[in-house]
């Protein structure tokens, strides 16, 4: 390809990505992935302009906008993206909590700039002021790695998330399969650590995670396969689409998502559910021997499982990112964080009102209620089934 | 002892041999309401064994005493017990009334009821505060704390502080009700028995707290008596006994109350005893104002009394919000005391926490113990 | 009387729905509180109502003290400590200085003040950088605006009043008791004179001794006499005693 380049706007042309030969998300549109795209056009086009004003007809700048590199280059920049609007939406979340469990006692809430989101930010430069301390005697190995491979975890299942039917990591057959599975692992690293730490508590916690883990995770598979088999498929878009076409799941299995909801807080770990870091009895739980900023990131590791969790209720049963009678709107990720922060704000009301269970009701709960409950929904979405219904 | 848990202990020790642990519930843990500690004995999640260990707060108030006139002693048996302070500050003067052998005024007397009463409120709505935080739920913390704030605002009107009150003196009160005051303190009774209803909302109608509580840590009237268990817990296994109504002191005997009395002896009758109490406290308070409101702006509130207190020995005991409290005087005929003993409630009551704790799981251990209501300025003195 | 709240509960809980009525009651507050304005009081901006009759740190309304020290003794901190100050005149006084890193707040000084010179005042946030800032001299305790509220009075009922039918006589704590002299333990030293802070202690002569000397004895003004037992705390023959009239 033999182009004259005498102006920034050769340089700058804003391709279609789709037309990229190395484009990545195969036939379906992707935001994130188009305005990195379209970012690196302007920014490593301007560069290439700048290196070619120097040196007239280098190889350089040819290389800096053709296809391999944009694609490249526009992928570092769409993985950017796909987390900072991950992480703020965690972010909110907290302050979501925090202002709104505040209101409910009666209290203000986080009052530190912007409505007390800033906090936050004062929160994060706090812990990360901490010293860093590991005790003499912990098993140095899992204690430093189960906290890294918690929080990536953590940040690796919000990220695949997605937002809307443009706005997607990886596009899978199987993706909620595949959220549920990394969601579902954080609870070994948690068991592991708490063996590593070497203190009682958290040996304790650790046990009471995996004990939680044991009873919830059977009735929310359960629940997800009911789900995917009243849509069709395992994939999320298209489970979307299926409540888009017929009605939100919500309706024909109320049963299945409260019963979801509880599971969800219980693999979220949060009040009622919180018994591996129950702080009255057993200081923190699992995390007790975790300072500064490895306890702060655990902490947001936290509240992203339980953005997960909400978002996973809201693709569902809520119907995702679509509306009734409009479909997907023209701002679909806007509408499915809405959707997803209202079911937050009922696991606060949750958090606020209820008291901690405790192990053995934990484990009553899950196998006696939970569990019976999510095979009488699949009865049900199976009846429907096999009536025509759906 | 073993047949009252709810798991039959010995039985799983002959079932399966496991290691046990020893847990610390330490002066710095986050379930001790105050510096003292719980060692539990684990065989999983079950206690097996418990040993509560105190004084780390001895800060020789009994010694103390020895070297003041009376007088001075009276901010110091504030210093007692924060949550009640005016019920200890009470008790000392009545002992020293007691040896002095003089009959403070009604209106005096009336006054204390009152404040007494408002302590033991304030005192159980902190008990909540903590039995919240205990199960895990802020919510009820903070609402009690709410409601609270307006029994210690009516401390200030009374009295110009907020908790360590200073109040009661030998001889009477330290100063007549303010202006307004009997008012003010019928408003607040009557808007904390309409918001008591929301926190017993939160607690009693949600299965989570109520299955938390019930069927758990039975205790039987005989361990009470064995164990010297006083107060709203004992009440709440079955014990019928009130000082107040039993052995009356500043005429509890001219106001109309109930004493309530569960037999069940778990966890959860305990609760509600100390939760009527609130209700029936609010009661003795309309009835005492109104007594205070008939005899009149200028009737006497306090006497002059001797400085010197005649030698000899004097015994009041004292329906403390936590149990029964008592004070025991030995002067010598100078301005100071030769020896002043104080029986604190939680003392002998913490000594239950093994057979409490027995057999339970660990998550219950928080929520036991908060039914004695530890409070450590009493307990180590 | 009835029980208010074990006759209702407890309640059989699946009619109440488990867990539904604690929702109900947490979001019931919860619009309350996004409407109007919820309980806490935003400290450093806003402050509680207090009433006159606060205690806070105590002050002294430095031309009322006469420097009797009965402040000094009651104090059941030892927090209290009189110092040599000058006065409006360049005259040097004794004043009481309050260490307020000790003080428990409880009171007792404003209360036994026979002149009400120490005051409560509604002062609380004293906060400070050294512990030798928190020394309050005579002159800083001063507190502008003190009230009439803020002076607690000592008004007690003698049980002889009661006694005889008059119990709504009041009587400052002290304007009663009195010290009395034991006159053949006095040797006229004249140390009751001198540490008499009101001067309500004049020696007077009364005849003269074997030796031919004036026989000195305290006679006191009762009318000027604040009760403070400065003279009976001083005597060196324990002469003075006060004597309580109950």
């Amino acid at each position: 390809m033999v182009q004259e380049y005498s102006s920034i706007l050769d340089w700058i042309v804003f391709n279609d990505p789709m037309k990229n030969p190395y484009y990545p998300f195969v036939d379906t549109y992707n935001l994130p992935f188009d305005i990195g795209y379209k970012l690196w056009e302007i920014l490593g086009g301007a560069i290439a302009w700048l290196i070619n004003l120097i040196f007239p007809g280098n190889p350089v700048s040819t290389w800096l906008v053709c296809d391999a590199t944009s694609t490249l280059m526009g992928l570092l920049i769409f993985m950017l993206l796909i987390f900072i609007i991950a992480f703020v939406s965690t972010l909110i979340v907290l302050w979501m909590e925090r202002k709104c469990l505040g209101r409910m006692m009666d209290r203000r809430g986080t009052m530190v700039g912007m409505k007390g989101f800033l906090q936050c930010v004062a929160d994060g430069l706090k812990t990360f002021m901490k010293e860093n301390t590991a005790p003499k005697k912990v098993d140095k190995m899992t204690y430093w790695w189960c906290v890294s491979l918690i929080v990536g975890l953590s940040v690796l299942v919000l990220c695949m998330v997605p937002l809307s039917q443009r706005w997607f990591v990886v596009d899978y057959q199987t993706g909620l399969l595949i959220i549920m599975a990394f969601f579902a692992l954080a609870p070994f690293l948690i068991l592991v650590s708490g063996w590593a730490q070497n203190n009682k508590y958290s040996l304790i916690g650790g046990m009471r995670a995996a004990e939680l883990m044991i009873s919830y995770e059977v009735p929310m598979l359960i629940l997800i396969a009911t789900t995917a088999l009243l849509a069709g498929s395992f994939n999320i878009g298209d489970i979307v689409n299926a409540q888009n076409e017929t009605v939100w799941y919500i309706i024909p299995q109320i049963i299945g998502a409260i019963t979801f909801f509880f599971c969800a807080t219980a693999e979220a770990e949060r009040v009622p559910f919180d018994i591996a870091e129950a702080e009255a009895e057993l200081v923190e739980g699992w995390q007790t021997e975790y300072a500064g900023m490895k306890w702060g990131l655990i902490m947001l590791g936290d509240y992203m499982r339980g953005s997960v969790s909400c978002s996973m209720f809201a693709i569902l049963y809520l119907g995702g990112w679509t509306l009734p009678f409009i479909g997907n709107g023209p701002i679909p990720e806007i509408v499915f964080l809405l959707k997803s922060y209202l079911v937050f704000f009922f696991m606060i009301l949750i958090r606020c009102a209820l008291a901690r269970v405790r192990t053995d009701q934990i484990l009553n709960i899950g196998w006696k209620v939970f569990m019976p409950l999510s095979v009488i929904n699949l009865a049900i979405v199976l009846l429907l089934k096999v009536g025509g219904v759906f | 002892m073993m047949t009252d848990s709810i798991v039959p202990v010995k039985e799983m020790e002959d079932r399966m041999d496991t290691d046990k642990m020893w847990v610390i519930m330490g002066p710095q843990h986050p379930f001790s309401h105050g510096l003292w500690t719980l060692k539990v004995q684990l065989d999983g999640e079950i206690v097996t064994d418990a040993e509560p260990i105190v004084g780390y707060l001895h800060r020789g108030w009994e010694k103390e005493t020895e070297n003041r006139t009376y007088p001075k002693i009276i901010p110091m048996a504030d210093r007692l017990c924060y949550a009640a302070s005016m019920t200890y500050t009470h008790l000392y003067c009545m002992t020293v009334e007691k040896a002095l052998g003089i009959d403070i005024p009604e209106k005096a007397k009336y006054i204390r009821i009152v404040a007494d009463e408002v302590c033991r409120i304030q005192s159980h709505l902190m008990w909540l505060a903590a039995v919240g935080t205990d199960l895990g739920n802020l919510t009820v913390f903070l609402w009690c704390m709410r409601e609270r704030e307006f029994f210690l605002d009516l401390n200030v009107k009374l009295c110009g502080a907020r908790m360590t009150t200073n109040y009661p003196r030998i001889g009477g009160v330290r100063n007549d009700t303010t202006e307004l005051f009997d008012r003010d303190i019928i408003r607040a009774v009557d808007r904390f028995e309409k918001a008591m209803w929301d926190i017993i909302a939160l607690i009693d109608d949600s299965s989570i707290f109520v299955s938390r509580m019930k069927d758990i840590s039975f205790l039987t009237r005989e361990q009470c008596a064995n164990m010297g268990l006083t107060g709203p817990a004992m009440r709440g296994c079955g014990v019928d006994f009130d000082i107040r109504r039993d052995d009356p002191y500043d005429n509890y005997d001219q106001v109309d109350f109930e004493v309530p009395v569960l037999t069940k002896g778990d966890s959860y009758s305990r609760y509600m005893i100390r939760i009527e109490e609130m209700f029936q406290s609010c009661d003795i308070i309309r009835q005492a104002v109104k007594k205070i409101q008939a005899l009149g702006k200028n009737a006497p509130y306090r006497i002059k009394t001797p400085s010197k207190v005649p030698a000899g020995t004097a015994f009041t005991r004292l329906e403390d919000p936590r149990g029964e409290s008592l004070m025991y005087l030995v002067s010598d005929g100078t301005d100071k005391p030769y020896r002043l003993k104080v029986r604190s409630p939680i003392f002998t009551n913490v000594s239950t926490s093994k057979a409490m704790c027995l057999g339970c799981r660990i998550a219950d251990v928080p929520a036991i113990l908060a039914q004695i209501d530890m409070c450590l300025g009493e307990t180590d003195r | 009387m009835a029980m208010k709240y074990l006759d209702k509960y407890p309640k059989n809980l699946a009619k109440s729905l488990w867990v539904l009525k604690p929702c109900w009651a947490v979001m019931k507050l919860f619009a309350k509180t996004v409407t109007h304005r919820s309980m806490t009081i935003l400290y450093p901006y806003e402050k509680e109502w207090i009433p006159d009759n606060y205690r806070g740190r105590p002050g002294l309304r430095f031309d009322k003290c006469v420097g009797c020290g009965m402040c000094v003794r009651m104090c059941p901190t030892a927090c209290i400590k009189l110092i040599e100050v000058p006065d409006d005149e360049g005259k040097p006084v004794m004043r009481p200085q309050v260490n307020l890193g000790r003080c428990a707040m409880c009171g007792y000084c404003a209360e036994y003040c026979p002149l009400d010179a120490m005051t409560v005042t509604p002062d609380y946030e004293l906060a400070e950088y050294t512990r030798y800032d928190l020394l309050y001299g005579p002159r800083r305790l001063n507190y502008e605006g003190t009230t009439p509220g803020m002076e607690v009075k000592l008004e007690v009922t003698l049980p002889s009043d009661i006694e005889n039918g008059n119990p709504e006589r009041r009587v400052s704590f002290f304007d009663l008791d009195r010290p009395e002299l034991t006159d053949s333990k006095c040797i006229g030293c004249k140390k009751c004179a001198k540490v008499c802070p009101v001067n309500a202690i004049e020696m007077v002569e009364k005849g003269v001794n074997d030796k031919g000397k004036p026989i000195l004895r305290p006679v006191i003004d009762n009318s000027k006499c604040i009760c403070c037992s400065n003279c009976v705390l001083d005597c060196p023959k324990d002469a003075l005693q006060i004597k309580e009239v109950l």
